[in-house]
């Protein structure tokens, strides 16, 4: 993990860190890579990934139109809203 | 800061105290973060309709650390609980003062475990899908899992059987026939052979291992087998779980963006200062340093040898797990390396601690903590666990 | 040197669904108040489950077999994420490693002739929000309404060249998803869109050359002149060097008719898929892979040669009909009951198609039961009701479904009266009361004689065969 993946990944992420918290990331991140020797001595090349743990079951639901909540109660705690939109700064398209 | 939330006035025999990561329209759920501080949902979870419907009554919400991944709590954004320069669990503490029949929380990386075996309660983390996931701040929803802890493996059997069961907004919520068959308790197998997992004790301190032996003397006396067997898969989980985890808790933050809803920064000049300013400033460093970590096994260049490579161990594990059952009926192991954690201890100690939850997690099969140890069995063997943390429950504190 | 396009496309087409496609909000909020159809999943609020509509699977599956796709039995979800204030999670649930539908293909026919373009694969996924920028000069309103309206999104390979092609296999698509309602696939309407992916290379070439993609086209015409415009530049950035080509994603600017390159973000691209844990593999069983193989229809072409060959209608008249799947619905329950193609075919196309377009309607919009029709064409036909009444009962079917029309047409004096008596009183009546006519035509004048049969029709409420009104009225006409 070098500093410009590290900026890249902040930036993806929208997260923005310290210069001190830079650096624990980067030895967190040296620590896991050196476990990955532990995965990588298992050979999983003839093993199908695993998603979910579950039996395999398909589930579905009907088309069905079910209303739930207002807008009111959804925009009730939002930092902003104006004529029934959320707002955010904005966006150049 | 405060343990828990407490609603007034509740007379009721049958308590039960909700950690913070399950939705309540009543008080707020925070999920421990800054970003969620004082969020109200606009629904119950499906454990509290369960839980109301059969008579139980809520009496407030536990703390849990940011988004319940951490050790017991101790990343809480208001602060850790810590007495005699320990971490205390908030959860474990009501539920051990007596305050509360038993706490459901949500056992995204083996927090409750510790708690459970730090404090000697019992604790089942029920097979994963049993309990429905509708209404829980989700973290890692390929092992989420809604969990009960108590004073005694009945309360666990009686609350489990309340809150297990199909629901239909649940998409991995297993079938009635399935859940019928495990509130019924008809599918209980008696546990008769158990394998303790020695590699396992290699990073657990003398008073853990010493758990471990009077649980091993306790089951024999009670005619229960206990052979030694190593598995060094097992024991690799955590490094898988710690890319799984990772990756899908980085999704499931993602939302929290200050738009919609929650903390949202005070300065910005435009949309990515709006998101990253209110991210920075709300997220705890813990959370930050999983949701880099997750957001880098998803990259393109990694995927396949970090992302694709847990799923495919995630098989592997359970495929050594199966052929463990195919000779024995539970495995033992500690759920924690000691029984308690300094208050000064690296927060990142969690993606290490989690060796001994993490098989449970990757693999979404049962696990009972009782006795201060830990016993994971075959999938739907709640019952059966219960039944041998019973056994186990007289070892606690 | 000669030049050759290469074009690929990614058209999203909204189905047409009820609800949406991972939370049972309404999918339809056209004309709706902002954030009106919107839930705690949608708008990315912790604690809900995405549970799968069966019926964008449904027409996922349609979609894939109309375009000759093969089938993936088994489907997955994944989750692809991002920053966008119109992406309410962050992240937009789609289908990244094994899609509903691959490797079809498309036959267009354009005036070079007959083409087949690949399909790579249909993918289903959920919609993003809508955004608004024209309420408030420094801000940005975000209506969610449309977030999680599923669609598929339809990945053809480079083979298309022009931009006759392009609108070729685009017109070819909207005809068959229409015929297997699975949806609407309007531009003006939003409910398709189209990303264009260009790039020039000599003729005979196999090496592709620098590729542009051009996103949310959303109208044919601007699609013909982007391509245009995007051909013209490429050609002259190779031959004049006026420009370095480069990978990048142009919008295009209809108005100026001018493509900009967009300003993207250095992160853009690493969408960090991974499969979904909430959303268990769909797998597709023999049951209901056989149930939705049932349900298509024919493809248009093989319905029109039938109309032509088996009923005997004209090229035209089949050609018109199967421009809907409403319009040959309708034909075809008609002539299941009437018997006469040639007859229904008449009241579609002179008749119903008038009244939908006199009603500003699409064809697709036909509601009128078949059947229904074809007890009115038999009325006709039997004599019971003059085709002039059967318009109006026609006109009354547009407005209220339940009529019947025999019923219909005893209620408001329809039946046409087979007593000639009655006739003849009221044609003796006429003429009694309009000697001025009768002797104008005696006088040679034949227009008097529309007068005096016009008199009678309205007495007789126009239920008379004219054919023997007429016969009737020249008779008494000149004995009187």
């Amino acid at each position: 993990m070098d500093r410009e993946t590290l900026r890249k990944l902040e930036m993806l992420n929208q997260l923005s860190l310290t210069e001190e918290q830079k650096e624990s990331v980067i030895s967190f991140f040296e620590k896991r890579d050196s476990e990955l020797e532990i995965l990588n001595a298992i050979d999983t090349s003839n093993v199908e990934r695993m998603v979910h743990v579950l039996p395999i079951m398909t589930v579905v639901r009907e088309d069905e139109v079910i209303k739930t909540f207002s807008r009111e109660d959804l925009q009730k705690d939002a930092p902003e809203t104006d004529e029934g939109y959320w707002c955010v700064p904005r966006v150049v398209e | 800061m405060e343990f828990f939330t407490v609603k007034k006035d509740v007379q009721s025999d049958l308590k039960i105290v909700l950690d913070d990561m399950i939705l309540t329209k009543d008080m707020p759920t925070t999920a421990g973060s800054k970003m969620l501080d004082g969020y109200m949902s606009l629904f119950d979870a499906q454990v509290i309709t369960k839980l109301t419907e059969a008579n139980y009554a809520i009496c407030g919400k536990s703390a849990v650390g940011e988004f319940a991944f951490d050790l017991m709590g101790e990343t809480n954004y208001k602060g850790a609980l810590c007495a005699d320069g320990k971490i205390l669990n908030a959860s474990a503490e009501i539920v051990s003062a007596g305050d509360a029949t038993a706490a459901i929380c949500l056992d995204a990386n083996g927090s409750v475990r510790r708690a459970a075996a730090q404090y000697g309660l019992v604790s089942i983390k029920p097979t994963y899908g049993t309990v429905s996931r509708y209404g829980i701040v989700p973290v890692a929803c390929s092992g989420d899992t809604v969990s009960v802890m108590a004073k005694s493996s009945d309360i666990c059997t009686d609350v489990l059987s309340v809150i297990a069961g199909h629901d239909e907004k649940d998409g991995t919520s297993h079938s009635d026939e399935l859940c019928a068959k495990l509130a019924s308790g008809a599918e209980i197998q008696p546990v008769k052979k158990i394998a303790l997992l020695k590699s396992m004790l290699a990073g657990a301190n003398a008073e853990v291992c010493a758990k471990i032996e009077k649980a091993k003397n306790t089951l024999s006396e009670n005619g229960i087998e206990v052979c030694e067997i190593d598995d060094s898969v097992i024991c690799a989980s955590r490094v898988a779980w710690n890319i799984l985890m990772s990756a899908e808790l980085c999704n499931n933050v993602s939302k929290y963006d200050g738009v919609k809803y929650g903390y949202r920064a005070q300065k910005f000049s435009n949309i990515d200062e709006l998101y990253t300013n209110s991210r920075t400033e709300a997220f705890g460093e813990l959370l930050k340093t999983a949701i880099l970590f997750g957001s880098e096994t998803l990259s393109t260049d990694n995927y396949m040898k970090v992302y694709d490579k847990a799923l495919r161990m995630r098989r592997v594990i359970v495929e050594a797990f199966t052929e463990i059952f195919s000779r024995f009926d539970a495995v033992l192991m500690p759920a924690c390396s000691s029984m308690s954690y300094p208050e000064n201890i690296e927060s990142t100690k969690a993606f290490e601690e989690n060796t001994y939850t993490a098989p449970a997690s990757i693999t979404g099969l049962p696990a009972v903590v009782s006795g201060s140890v830990q016993l994971v069995g075959k999938a739907f063997s709640d019952r059966s666990l219960l039944a041998v943390a019973k056994i186990l429950e007289k070892e606690g504190k | 040197m000669r030049y050759e396009t290469v074009i690929g496309l990614e058209v999203h087409v909204e189905l047409a669904t009820k609800s949406k496609i991972f939370c049972s909000c309404s999918a339809h909020s056209y004309g709706s108040e902002p954030n009106d159809h919107v839930c705690p999943a949608c708008c990315g609020m912790p604690g809900m489950l995405p549970v799968v509509n069966k019926r964008v699977v449904d027409y996922g599956m349609k979609a894939g077999l109309m375009l000759n796709c093969h089938i993936n039995r088994t489907t997955t979800f994944d989750k692809k994420s991002y920053y966008y204030p119109d992406l309410p999670a962050a992240y937009q649930t789609t289908q990244w490693f094994a899609p509903v539908a691959v490797n079809g293909l498309v036959e267009i026919e354009t005036k070079e002739g007959k083409k087949n373009i690949r399909i790579k694969q249909i993918h289903m996924e959920e919609d993003a929000g809508k955004l608004v920028h024209d309420i408030r000069e420094d801000t940005t309103h975000v209506d969610f309404n449309r977030t999680s309206v599923p669609l598929i999104e339809i990945v053809s390979q480079p083979d298309l060249s022009s931009a006759e092609e392009v609108e070729a296999y685009l017109e070819r698509l909207k005809s068959l998803l229409r015929f297997a309602k699975v949806a609407e696939c309007e531009m003006a309407h939003g409910t398709m869109r189209c990303d264009v992916n260009l790039s020039v290379r000599p003729e005979g070439s196999d090496k592709l050359g620098v590729r542009t993609e051009m996103k949310n086209m959303n109208s044919i015409e601007a699609i013909k002149r982007a391509i245009e415009y995007e051909t013209a530049r490429h050609i002259d950035a190779i031959e004049n060097g006026t420009e370095v080509l480069v990978q990048e994603t142009r919008r295009w600017d209809d108005i100026k008719g001018k493509s900009y390159a967009m300003r993207t973000k250095e992160t853009a691209g690493d969408y960090r898929y991974f499969p979904d844990p909430n959303v268990m593999p769909v797998v597709i069983d023999d049951e209901w892979f056989d149930s939705i193989k049932e349900s298509l229809p024919e493809f248009p072409e093989v319905k029109r040669e039938r109309y032509a060959g088996e009923y005997g209608l004209g090229e035209y008249d089949a050609e018109r009909l199967t421009q809907s799947i409403a319009l040959c619905e309708c034909f075809e329950g008609a002539y299941a009951v009437c018997k006469n193609a040639k007859d229904a075919a008449n009241w579609m196309i002179s008749d119903i198609m008038r009244i939908l377009n006199n009603k500003q309607m699409t064809y697709d919009m036909l509601s009128l039961d078949g059947a229904t029709l074809g007890k009115l064409i038999l009325l006709v036909t039997d004599g019971k009701v003059s085709r002039a009444n059967g318009k109006k009962i026609l006109e009354a079917m547009f407005e209220d479904s339940s009529i019947d029309p025999e019923s219909y047409a005893k209620e408001n004096d329809f039946i046409i009266s087979n007593d000639t008596g009655l006739v003849d009183k009221v044609v003796k009546e006429v003429i009694a009361a309009d000697p001025k006519s009768v002797a104008d035509f005696k006088g040679g004048k034949e227009k008097a004689l529309m007068a005096l049969f016009g008199k009678c029709m309205k007495e007789l409420k126009g239920n008379c065969d004219p054919q023997t009104l007429r016969s009737i009225l020249i008779d008494a006409v000149n004995k009187a």
